[in-house]
């Protein structure tokens, strides 16, 4: 195979909407993309899958994005590999000082901005170690 | 030999010799239709390859191989087959035509990670989360439940244990300057050093085990070997009183002196002797609480010292001034330094030690008094002309009369001194302390918020002490390279200092990316030991110090 391996990205988002269109927007542009719905099955799968990016929703029933987004990059094997983006608005100061605290890389608000998010997940690839 | 079956329907010739790279497997083709059906009966299947372009025998044979629990790799002669395979959430895929070594290791991934699904992901989530309690999740050691079942046998068998508690002591809240990641990298540091001590160490013919206790504990068992005589005190004397310096060399070759000298280790120890009256979980709880105390106890002692250390230092004004430079970003000139008083005597060296020892024996006057003192002393020859002298001056030095009095009328140049002010106090403060700004202000002197952005107060209390300098917090520089939201906080700081007229400083820049990244984003000033090598600084001092 000749094409070049795209890092694998993580989507959570417990409205299945937002990650059917955020699958297909990734996909397209030639990410291999795995979805999950609640924090549970996230942490399963990023244990499962290994992404080397993760686009998660801060607002889930259950354990919330921040939680999780803690839990992934506390994860003894995987959390120093992998770039977390979180999917929320963070307007205010101590919303953002919140997102540091929790190891969040960067940050993306929703309503979806296609084209933004495809740029912030670029950025965020373009920073993830080489050979990976 | 039992052998894997690679199942597949791709007759391929990559297939097979796929395969033949795998050890122990063979490659089983069966015709398409069959698929299905074959992987619910084929003995052996190790994995299910499937290079159908049919949508319904790939969902078949996928179901078909999570009935038998087995990884299924697709190949996809084109994007919808791919996309399909991507919704059944299979375990791997290719684009076909492929060679056998991709195809090889597409199957070698598959199988080593398999996607849990439905059921079995969250049977697996539950024990995941139960092994993550046995075992701390930073430095992998096992928790006390595990190491008592495990020592069960052998205490009861050799009749006797000892147990060594290792009191891992901070200074200063390391985790509020540098945040988590620098503690739990520390931690982690020392964990790996003690194991790595335990293992050469001569207690390794024994049985010791390490557990962390709570986040900065540890606790170690010693259970002698059959027919070896436990450890005794002087042999355990010696190797504590080793395994402290070899941790201690540990944290500093990795993480620098500065964080070395925030750390003290304190070791307590206490016997157990096995009575089958009382029960065993009972008696070690027991000898473990013994050993804290006694770890403690020692702590005490040691601090006791270091007052009596601190008390002769403020006789013979045994404190050394380290300025540390602060630049022009864009220039890279100096524009002022910062003093940073250390003490001389090695238990005394850290800052952050020195104040909070003063604290505990309510020097703290004294102490800032001749902090402040030597820093002005060493003006003339330690700064060039122009130069300004940023001075950390703590609230309670406010209600200090000296100090009062020192800047009234002591102070030569008051318009080269910037007082730097922590926001995790000023706040707190406020009303009192903007009276006595207003007072130095009208003298002069200049101010710095050290710290900003530690905390979550946000940009308004800032505001509110109308600071001629803003000190980014250090936590909000370390690897801002690559953290976006670091650099929308920094961003947003630049901002609001450029309405207020003020400048803004990034602290501990450690490297040339962090360096250029604060550049770019309009860092006026810059500081951090990318800019200068504190040691042969320090070293100077220090010999200046002494002579």
């Amino acid at each position: 195979m000749t094409e070049v391996q795209r890092p694998s990205i993580l989507v959570v988002d417990d409205n299945h909407d937002n990650t059917d269109i955020i699958r297909h927007y990734l996909e397209v542009r030639g990410y291999p993309i795995t979805v999950a719905h609640d924090g549970e099955e996230a942490l399963a799968a990023f244990e499962a899958v290994r992404p080397q990016l993760v686009l998660l929703d801060v607002m889930m029933p259950g354990r919330d994005g921040w939680e999780v987004c803690r839990l992934m990059k506390q994860h003894p094997a995987l959390g120093k590999g992998v770039r977390i983006i979180m999917v929320t608005a963070l307007d205010e100061w101590d919303d953002k000082r919140q997102a540091l605290q929790t190891g969040a890389d960067d940050y993306v608000s929703k309503p979806f901005d296609l084209a933004k998010l495809a740029a912030t997940v670029e950025r965020n690839v373009a920073l993830l170690p080489a050979g990976t | 030999m039992s052998q894997n079956v690679l199942l597949t329907d791709a007759a391929e010739p990559a297939v097979t010799e796929a395969a033949a790279l795998l050890d122990g497997w063979r490659a089983e083709v069966v015709a398409p239709p069959d698929l299905a059906a074959a992987v619910a009966s084929a003995p052996g299947v190790g994995a299910v390859l499937v290079a159908t372009g049919n949508p319904n025998a790939l969902r078949d044979a996928v179901e078909a191989a999570r009935r038998r629990g087995a990884p299924v790799i697709v190949g996809c002669p084109d994007d919808a087959v791919r996309r399909r395979a991507l919704e059944l959430r299979v375990d791997e895929w290719f684009l076909l035509p492929a060679t056998a070594d991709e195809i090889a290791a597409r199957v070698r991934s598959a199988v080593a990670r398999r996607v849990p699904s439905g059921a079995a992901l969250h049977d697996r989530v539950g024990r995941v989360e139960y092994e993550s309690m046995l075992y701390d999740f930073l430095t992998g050691l096992p928790t006390l439940p595990v190491m008592i079942e495990r020592s069960r046998a052998l205490i009861k068998e050799r009749g006797e244990l000892v147990v060594l508690y290792l009191n891992f002591v901070r200074y200063s809240k390391i985790e509020e300057i540098y945040g988590w990641e620098k503690l739990d990298a520390v931690l982690e540091t020392t964990a790996s050093a003690v194991q790595g001590f335990l293992a050469e160490s001569a207690l390794s013919t024994s049985r010791v085990m390490v557990s962390a206790r709570n986040d900065d504990d540890f606790v170690f068992f010693h259970v002698p070997a059959a027919g070896v005589a436990v450890a005794t005190d002087a042999e355990i004397t010696e190797l504590v009183r080793r395994l402290e310096r070899h941790v201690a060399e540990k944290i500093e070759a990795q993480h620098g002196e500065e964080i070395a000298t925030l750390f003290d280790i304190y070791v307590g120890r206490a016997h157990v002797y096995y009575n089958p009256k009382m029960r065993l979980e009972r008696l070690i709880y027991r000898g473990i609480r013994e050993a804290a105390n006694a770890a403690k106890g020692i702590e005490e002692r040691e601090r006791g010292r270091k007052v009596a250390d601190l008390r002769t230092a403020l006789r013979d004004r045994a404190v050394y001034i380290d300025y540390h430079p602060i630049v022009v970003a864009g220039t890279r000139e100096v524009f002022g330094h910062e003093a940073l008083a250390r003490g001389v005597m090695r238990a005394l060296r850290s800052p952050e030690v020195m104040f909070e020892v003063a604290a505990e024996a309510d020097l703290i006057w004294e102490l800032s008094r001749l902090c402040r003192a030597r820093a002005v002393e060493g003006m003339q020859s330690k700064l060039g002309p122009g130069e300004l002298l940023f001075l950390n001056v703590d609230p309670h030095d406010f209600a200090d009369p000296v100090f009062n009095e020192e800047f009234e009328s002591e102070i030569a140049e008051p318009h080269r001194i910037v007082i730097e002010i922590t926001e995790r106090t000023a706040i707190k403060e406020y009303p009192k302390f903007r009276e006595r700004m207003k007072a130095l202000r009208a003298r002069g002197y200049r101010f710095a918020v050290d710290d900003a952005g530690s905390g979550y107060a946000g940009l308004g209390s800032i505001a509110n002490l109308e600071p001629d300098f803003i000190k980014l917090d250090m936590s909000l520089i370390n690897c801002i390279d690559t953290n976006f939201i670091k650099q929308n906080l920094v961003e947003t700081m630049v901002r609001f200092a450029n309405d207020q007229k003020a400048m803004v400083i990034a602290e501990g820049v450690e490297r040339a990316e962090e360096f250029e990244t604060v550049k770019q984003l309009g860092v006026h000033l810059v500081q951090g030991f990318y800019l200068h090598r504190p040691e042969e600084r320090q070293e100077e001092e220090r010999l200046a110090a002494r002579g």
